[in-house]
């Protein structure tokens, strides 16, 4: 789920850049340092959308180095359990595939057991076979790499730097999407 | 008549010549009878002694006939065990009175002889005096004296049926001490029969054996323990028995210490058919095994298991000699065990040749071992196997049902089996606020968080809206904990231990998930898994690689390995470059634990220091490596970037610590550095060879003679001096030893 979220972040800027054109330099650095990057409190930050404040420059005593600590609003995106979400398949191994939505991966797994219309001989590395959803109930849909699909997730691993979900299409108008 | 006599009837019985006496007395019954009259008053006590010795006795004096009596009747009540008797007791009471009352009326009637009647006249009297006293008696007294009879036989009773109160079991000062005494170890058993052969050997001669008795425990190796009043007893019986050590000490066991030897551990061994059971020893250390069947003494079972036969033997040689030599290697080299492979007739007989291997309906005979589907049958004795702890996997399982030929025999391998094994364990491993559900009973389909746990009896809570708040408790063994797709769990024990992941599927009791670290689907069973928040290090380790390691990525590059992938890493170089690498791509790992390089103030920098920057972020961290005196790779948990690793220059760096002077005095002597206090002795002339080389030493090259030491007496010459001490090469062996120079001696 997409947020607009207001956070800050310190920026340590050293002399030669104190400046006629200090502000730029602070606004590309501030883009540079905090768009996509991953705080597992908040998520994902996709973009900046307008800094608030760039913050009051102080002089470290000692280095000389400026620090400033700017405020600004950005694009978060942090997956939710139990959220939908359309993906492009990325990599799809005997196990199941990886989704990537956005900056974050989901792995879906092939459990056919839950499915039983789905025999395991119809299955190949390459491509994957899953059980019909009501999209589309008559054939089986074929996933592979790039094949865009909608997924529900099941669980998110949260890291200090990575967020990592696992997803299941095995519900009514989940899967394939054309 | 009573039945004190008819008991001691029974007790002399055995007696031949008693017996005999009485079929005499049965036949001078008559007169026995016209005296027993006479003797009214004592017969309850005396008339059996009476009987006895009638015979003999008749017509000798009446007085010392009686105190004979009552002599004789202590050595009878011996036999009889009156006192046990309440019963029989009271009756001979009864029966006394009778007697009393017939005394009296036969008296009335009583015959008029002479000297007879002076005799009765007397003994009436007697029984009259008795009479009165027992009149005079207080009744109080005698109340209590039956109370306390009573009571006392009332003890005995209660403490015969093992109700003796453990304390007054235990050992005290004055009973006899326990000595522990060392002995060869595995011959305790022996030992102990032997002392038992000498104690009865000794028994009726003039020198017994005076200790009172010994044992060994099993779980105690290496010594006995034999009880005795003193340890010189001990020793007596000890000496002349081979594989016993009194000389290594007879240790007293302390009183309190002395029941816990004794004490039976309660072991219940539950070894039926088909459990599953770990081999403690030898080549299967380790292995699962099945048993199959149990001698009837309990001590041996019969396993099933996948044989280690060494498809490889080392050598070549003819068949048997090569036998011979297989049997010492594999127990040599245990830690070439050969893999856990299915028999496989071909594949032996190719190696082995075709003598090695027989063959009796469907079972193949090879070196001594039985082996029947692949599986080898071989029996073992219960101390040599593991019972409880076994928690097979299911990896192990899946191969043992698999059979020889590698096909599955079932698609569906049988997990209730290995489930109802594990069940028990199960229950250990819940702790309150886990989630689980019921999964059998009435309850079935139940789930809740658990509340307490009483032995094997849950409480839960259970989650849903016709439950409200009210809790039920349920056996521990119809819950399963609960786990749903999404929970990110931690398996605790078991193979996958350690490993973190996010459920993918639950079956049952098997839970699937897709491991953090390798992205690999992991099935496991719910009884291992916990829920965890944090991610699982999983193997840190890939090929010959582990976290943190210094690797060499090519000629101008190192770095430091931050993240395991499952076939790769993450690797963070020199300049701070992260990089993702397959182990193929490094081409080695390099060892810095003696890289010098030193930090801002010229200290020395060693791994594991705790450090800081002193420009700019002033981060600080823990040391992993140094390269090339110039780097420095440190660790911080405290930053999420790249795990933690960090790189900096090793000169911006300052110890958190305040370190000690680097240069170690330790044993150098600094005297050697200092020109002027080495002795004047000549140096290099200029142009000579030794020139800029430093003062020489002059007893470098002089021959010396060893006084003192190992190498006492050995010849050498002097190679180089450091202080007090020389190198001084051995004339013999070729050797350079490091030695004191005083005790070295000049040889002209």
């Amino acid at each position: 789920m997409f947020f607009i979220k207001e956070l800050s972040h310190t920026i340590l800027l050293h002399p030669s850049y104190f400046g006629p054109r200090m502000l730029q330099y602070l606004e590309s650095k501030l883009y540079a340092d905090v768009e996509g990057t991953c705080s597992g409190q908040f998520g994902y930050i996709i973009a900046v959308v307008s800094i608030l404040d760039i913050g009051k420059g102080m002089v470290l005593s000692g280095s000389g180095q400026a620090e400033f600590i700017t405020r600004y609003r950005a694009i978060v995106f942090k997956p939710f359990k139990g959220e939908v979400v359309d993906g492009v398949v990325n990599n799809v191994n005997k196990m199941g595939f990886f989704a990537d939505v956005g900056p974050l991966t989901v792995f879906v797994s092939h459990q056919v057991r839950h499915s039983p219309l789905v025999s395991i001989t119809s299955f190949r590395i390459t491509n994957l076979f899953l059980g019909p959803s009501l999209l589309t109930a008559s054939s089986p849909q074929i996933i592979e790499k790039n094949t865009k699909v909608r997924l529900k997730i099941v669980g998110t691993r949260v890291d200090a730097t990575e967020i990592f979900a696992i997803g299941t299409i095995k519900e009514d108008h989940l899967g394939v999407i054309d | 008549m009573s039945d004190v006599e008819d008991d001691f009837q029974q007790h002399s019985g055995g007696l031949d010549e008693e017996h005999e006496e009485e079929e005499e007395e049965e036949v001078e019954h008559p007169p026995k009878k016209d005296r027993r009259r006479y003797d009214d008053d004592e017969e309850d006590e005396d008339e059996e002694d009476e009987e006895d010795d009638e015979d003999e006795d008749e017509g000798v004096d009446r007085g010392r006939k009686r105190a004979k009596h009552r002599h004789r009747r202590n050595a009878v009540n011996r036999f009889l065990d009156v006192e046990a008797e309440v019963d029989e007791d009271e009756e001979e009471e009864e029966e006394e009175d009778e007697e009393f009352g017939r005394g009296f009326i036969d008296e009335v009637g009583g015959d008029a002889d002479g000297e007879e009647d002076v005799v009765a006249r007397r003994d009436h009297a007697r029984l009259d005096r008795r009479q009165r006293e027992l009149n005079d008696q207080d009744l109080a007294k005698i109340a209590a004296d039956f109370s306390e009879r009573a009571r006392r036989t009332s003890v005995r009773y209660s403490g015969d049926m093992n109700e003796i109160p453990q304390r007054l079991l235990m050992p005290s000062v004055h009973d006899a001490n326990l000595w522990q005494v060392r002995v060869k170890p595995g011959k305790e058993r022996d030992l102990v029969f032997s002392l038992m052969r000498k104690a009865i050997d000794l028994e009726f001669s003039n020198r017994p054996l005076q200790i009172l008795s010994a044992f060994q425990r099993d779980s105690l190796p290496g010594m006995i323990y034999v009880e005795a009043r003193s340890a010189k007893q001990v020793n007596e019986a000890c000496t002349g028995l081979v594989g016993i050590y009194p000389s290594r000490g007879i240790i007293l066991v302390p009183i309190e210490e002395m029941a816990s030897l004794l004490q039976i551990k309660k072991q219940d061994l539950t070894v039926t058919p088909g459990t599953w059971v770990r081999i403690r020893r030898g080549k299967y250390q380790g292995d699962l095994a099945q048993v199959m069947d149990i001698t009837e003494n309990g001590e041996e079972v019969g396993l099933k298991f996948i044989p280690r036969i060494d498809l490889n033997p080392r050598d070549d040689a003819s068949a048997d000699g090569k036998k011979r030599k297989k049997a010492g290697s594999t127990q040599a080299s245990f830690s070439m065990r050969p893999p856990q492979r299915f028999f496989n007739f071909e594949e032996v007989v190719k190696v082995y040749g075709r003598k090695a291997v027989s063959k009796r309906n469907q079972q193949f005979v090879f070196q001594n071992d039985t082996y029947k589907n692949g599986f080898i049958e071989k029996d073992f004795r219960l101390t040599a196997l593991q019972l409880d702890n076994v928690n097979p996997t299911l990896d192990e399982i899946t191969q043992f049902t698999r059979g020889k030929d590698g096909t599955e025999n079932e698609a569906n391998v049988d997990l209730s089996i290995i489930a109802e094994a594990s069940r028990k364990a199960a229950i250990s491993v819940l702790q309150p606020g886990d989630h689980v559900e019921v999964f059998e009973g009435e309850q079935s389909g139940v789930h809740g968080t658990v509340h307490s746990i009483e032995q094997d009896v849950v409480t839960i809570q259970p989650v849903g809206v016709e439950f409200d708040g009210q809790r039920v408790q349920i056996p521990a063994r119809s819950v399963r904990k609960r786990f749903k797709p999404g929970d990110h769990v931690k398996v605790m024990t078991g193979q996958n231990a350690d490993e973190t992941g996010l459920v993918v599927s639950v079956m049952e009791s098997v839970v699937t998930f897709l491991s953090d670290m390798s992205m690999q689907e992991v099935s496991v069973f719910s009884k291992d898994l916990r829920e965890a928040a944090e991610v699982g290090t999983g193997t840190n380790i890939v090929g010959n690689y582990e976290l943190h390691d210094l690797v060499q990525l090519d000629l101008q590059t190192c770095g430091v390995i931050f993240k395991t992938e499952r076939d790769s890493f993450r690797v963070l170089d020199q300049n701070g470059q992260v990089r993702l690498v397959q182990p193929h791509q490094i081409s080695m790992r390099r060892d810095s634990s003696r890289a010098i390089a030193t930090d801002s103030e010229g200290h020395e920098l060693r791994i594991g220091d705790n450090v800081k920057e002193v420009d700019g972020e002033s981060r600080k961290g823990r040391v992993l490596h140094t390269h090339q005196s110039f780097f420095a790779f440190l660790h911080n948990r405290d930053y999420p970037d790249n795990g933690g690793v960090f790189v900096t220059r090793a000169r911006s760096l300052v110890s958190l610590a305040p370190k000690g002077n680097v240069m170690k005095l330790g044993s150098a002597d600094l005297s050697k550095m200092d020109p002027s206090r080495s002795g004047g002795a000549g140096g290099g002339m200029v142009g000579s060879g030794m020139m800029g080389r430093g003062p020489r030493d002059r007893l470098i090259g002089m021959n010396v003679v060893v006084i003192k030491g190992p190498t006492k007496g050995y010849l050498g010459t002097i190679k180089d001096t450091n202080g007090p001490v020389a190198r001084v090469e051995l004339l013999t062996g070729n050797k350079v030893i490091t030695i004191d120079k005083l005790k070295l001696h000049h040889k002209k």
